[in-house]
């Protein structure tokens, strides 16, 4: 097929430690481009309906796109899987360098299936795949398995994915951290990863990733990288990384605060880039091929958390386990970043998970003991749990490791009223009482609750233009257009993989230059809306087929129930009368039953085509 | 002896050097016609977990050790830009040259088996073209030369 593709995808079935090379159909390419496109029609093809997400037949993919592992800027790659966390659909985007290496490696994906009897790590170098015991490394977290298996390969530049104890231990929102601290992060694919007994892939590669034009190509570079340096949201990522956005979350009403009880938060200025900068950061790294280098490293210097390095505290990680714990010290927040970084444990679910205990202790649904005082505030009961967690040591720490769904559940009615989540998908740092387009996101997206599937919430707290006029924060009009519209585009550009930082400051038309000088194809820009709107209908036939109803779309009852008690949106919540208009027009726009589920008409017309099935 | 033509040669700045990659990876396509930053010519060391990144490049040293062991002076000094060059065609694969490069620099290809370093892609490095930070500069000097 065309240039910048390596043209192969390498199946390994793990249970007989086989290996399987081959040329993807045509149809993918033209169909669904790369990444998420690939990921979500492999897995609904591959994976047998209602599979266990911890068994052997459920797929761990790892996919790149059309121009990853090339010079264009800020691209990444994901893992698509069932996950553990939802049973339904997930995908999970990193940076870093281990994306760009699976096509260096010679492939545009690998597909795991089955289960190791023993602990293994893949093994990719110039002499082909193989499969190595991975005893020793098991145990380990994933930080230091990276470095072991460096060690025993005698090679600093293989580039890893591992997992850590939590994976091993199949913890639902288990992560992946791959080269170099760049985690695929929610969902579960390090539990998936775990349940497969595979510890690690380590990759090196000597193969050339080629371009169809390149005097094009190196236009099309021009034209993306200054459109990245011109962007004024680049260059605020280029100065203070997702560090940026704890103030404005704060301003805007938008950031969690004890357990999502509030949307503002004193701490908020002691947690963004300010308070990082004096107390963490000293120098600036970047993912592959990144001009952006949004990521700021530094050091806990001293004190009770010093650590030697520490890489930026993301805002989400910032918020919720900062703002959302009610702990205000960067370097403590640093430090449980870094514990689950280590324990390979999501810090979005790890961050709602423990609110949702300090909140059920403040209510008497969960014991508090005089050596794990579970209290707002307390980073010290905070690092103990995500260790239970990862662990599932004692009872409290096996009933969160299964994630705020299930644990509320278990412990009755009073606790489903703390339980933050969607689908079981522990929701992320950005409250929506006050941006009902950010709750229809959460609503719908196809891997839960997800701040990245479509972010209106940057138009409903900026007045910022959409289609012409400025959006209205708290008006319902109009807003599932707006979710329909960026869901889309997100998920087309997810096929090339694009990271969203880059597409701030890309435009389509220069993304569609870029993939046509590359691979040789005559796409328009208004391609990814169309690609996006037909991905979305096949994750959306997974994820019913999985199970999910209409029933599951719905924001936590907090979000329902409570009005919001401070900030620019004080007094204001999300009405069940609200979600069902909200609903009703995003179904209606997407040509969705009144039940959520695609229309044959609505197939057709996006381009599903079903009697096509992928084969391993 | 007394050089008269300034030599190019490339700057490093570790401290502005985020480790994106963008120096190996434009230097492979320049050298082989396709990406791969482990093909590339320099290197870029990743120190305390990516808390420094080090580049590593081609000093195309005044008393360059590599083309003195080289058995068939496939290594030679460029008329034009001053850098060590070696000819692919002259090259039989001692591995020489790569052991007696301090930094590390000299490549064995795994495909040819051929040596490759770097040399300034002709007087105009693409690793400097595509440094987004400045790590990577062009320089120039009058160099003393130790033939």
């Amino acid at each position: 097929m065309a240039q910048s593709y390596m043209n192969q995808i390498l199946h390994i079935e793990l249970s007989r430690g086989s290996f399987n090379a081959f040329e993807p159909p045509a149809w993918m390419f033209d169909d669904y481009l790369g990444g998420k496109g690939w990921g979500a029609r492999m897995l609904l093809d591959i994976v047998p309906e209602k599979a266990d997400p911890l068994g052997p037949e459920n797929a761990l993919m790892f996919l790149t796109g059309p121009l990853t592992a090339t010079l264009a800027p800020a691209m990444r790659a994901c893992v698509v899987t069932k996950s553990p966390l939802t049973n339904t659909f997930l995908d999970s985007y990193f940076g870093g360098y281990f994306g760009p290496e699976i096509k260096y490696a010679g492939y545009d994906a690998l597909i795991f299936t089955g289960k190791s009897p023993d602990p293994v790590f893949l093994q990719i170098d110039h002499n082909g795949p193989g499969l190595v015991p991975a005893h020793d490394i098991w145990g380990q977290d994933a930080i230091k398995s990276n470095q072991s298996i460096k060690a025993k390969l005698g090679d600093d530049n293989f580039k890893i994915a591992t997992i850590g104890p939590a994976g091993e231990n199949q913890v639902p929102f288990a992560l992946i951290c791959c080269e170099t601290n760049r985690q695929a992060g929610r969902g579960g694919a390090g539990a998936v990863m775990g349940s497969k007994n595979l510890k690690a892939i380590a990759l090196k590669g000597n193969k050339l990733v080629k371009i169809h034009d390149h005097k094009k190509f190196n236009l099309a570079l021009s034209r993306a990288n200054k459109e990245i340096y011109d962007s004024l949201d680049c260059q605020g990522l280029m100065a203070t990384g997702t560090a940026g956005s704890v103030e404005f979350a704060n301003e805007t009403g938008l950031i969690p605060s004890r357990n999502f009880s509030d949307g503002t938060s004193p701490l908020a200025a002691k947690l963004g880039d300010k308070g990082q900068s004096q107390k963490l950061w000293l120098s600036r790294s970047a993912c592959f091929g990144c001009p952006i280098a949004c990521s700021q490293m530094g050091a806990v210097r001293t004190g009770r958390y010093a650590s030697f390095v520490t890489d930026i505290v993301e805002y989400e990680t910032a918020a919720m386990l900062g703002t959302n714990l009610e702990i205000g010290d960067p370097r403590a927040v640093a430090h449980l970043n870094r514990l689950c970084d280590e324990l390979g444990v999501d810090t979005i679910s790890a961050g709602a998970c423990i609110s949702f205990a300090f909140e059920a202790a403040e209510k008497g649904l969960i014991e508090s003991k005089d050596d794990l005082k579970l209290e707002f505030g307390n980073a010290k009961a905070a690092a103990d749990l995500i260790e239970m967690i990862a662990f599932g040591k004692g009872h409290l720490g096996r009933l969160l490791s299964q994630g705020v769904k299930r644990a509320a559940q278990e412990l009755g009615p009073e606790a489903e009223h703390l339980a933050i989540h969607v689908k079981g998908m522990e929701m992320p740092a950005w409250g929506p009482r006050g941006t009902p387009g950010m709750g229809l996101a959460y609503m719908t997206a196809d891997r839960g609750a997800c701040h990245q599937r479509g972010f209106p919430a940057g138009y409903e707290s900026t007045g910022m233009e959409w289609k012409g006029k400025p959006v209205k924060a708290l008006e319902l009009e109009g807003k599932a257009e707006l979710v329909f519209s960026l869901q889309n585009y997100l998920a087309g550009t997810d096929c090339l993989v694009k990271c969203d930082f880059g597409a701030m400051g890309v435009s389509p038309e220069t993304y569609a230059l870029l993939l046509n000088a590359a691979t040789g194809s005559d796409i328009q820009a208004s391609f990814f809306d169309e690609l996006g709107e037909r991905i979305w209908n096949v994750t959306r036939i997974f994820n019913l087929r999985e199970g999910m109803d209409i029933r599951d779309e719905r924001l936590p009852q907090r979000f329902v129930e409570e009005p919001l008690p401070s900030g620019p949106h004080k007094g204001h919540h999300i009405t069940e009368d609200d979600m069902k208009y909200l609903l009703k027009d995003y179904y209606q726009i997407r040509g969705w039953d009144e039940n959520g589920s695609p229309s044959l008409e609505t197939l057709q017309r996006t381009g599903v085509r079903l009697e096509k099935k992928f084969k391993l | 002896m007394e050089q008269t033509k300034p030599q190019v040669f490339i700057r490093t700045h570790f401290d502005l050097c985020t480790g994106c990659a963008l120096c190996k990876t434009a230097c492979s396509m320049h050298v082989f016609g396709g990406y791969n930053p482990n093909k590339g010519m320099l290197i870029i060391r990743h120190l305390w977990e990516n808390l420094a990144h080090i580049p590593v490049v081609c000093q195309q040293c005044r008393n360059a050790m590599c083309m003195k062991v080289c058995p068939v002076k496939a290594i030679y000094r460029d008329e034009q830009t001053q850098a060590v060059v070696i000819d692919q065609k002259k090259c039989i694969s001692c591995r020489l040259c790569s052991q007696y490069c301090p930094l590390g620099v000299i490549h064995r290809d795994l495909e040819t088996q051929k040596a490759y370093k770097c040399d300034l892609c002709q007087g105009n490095p693409q690793c400097v073209q595509v440094c987004p930070f400045g790590a990577l500069e062009l320089g120039q000097e009058n160099r003393q030369s130790g033939e």
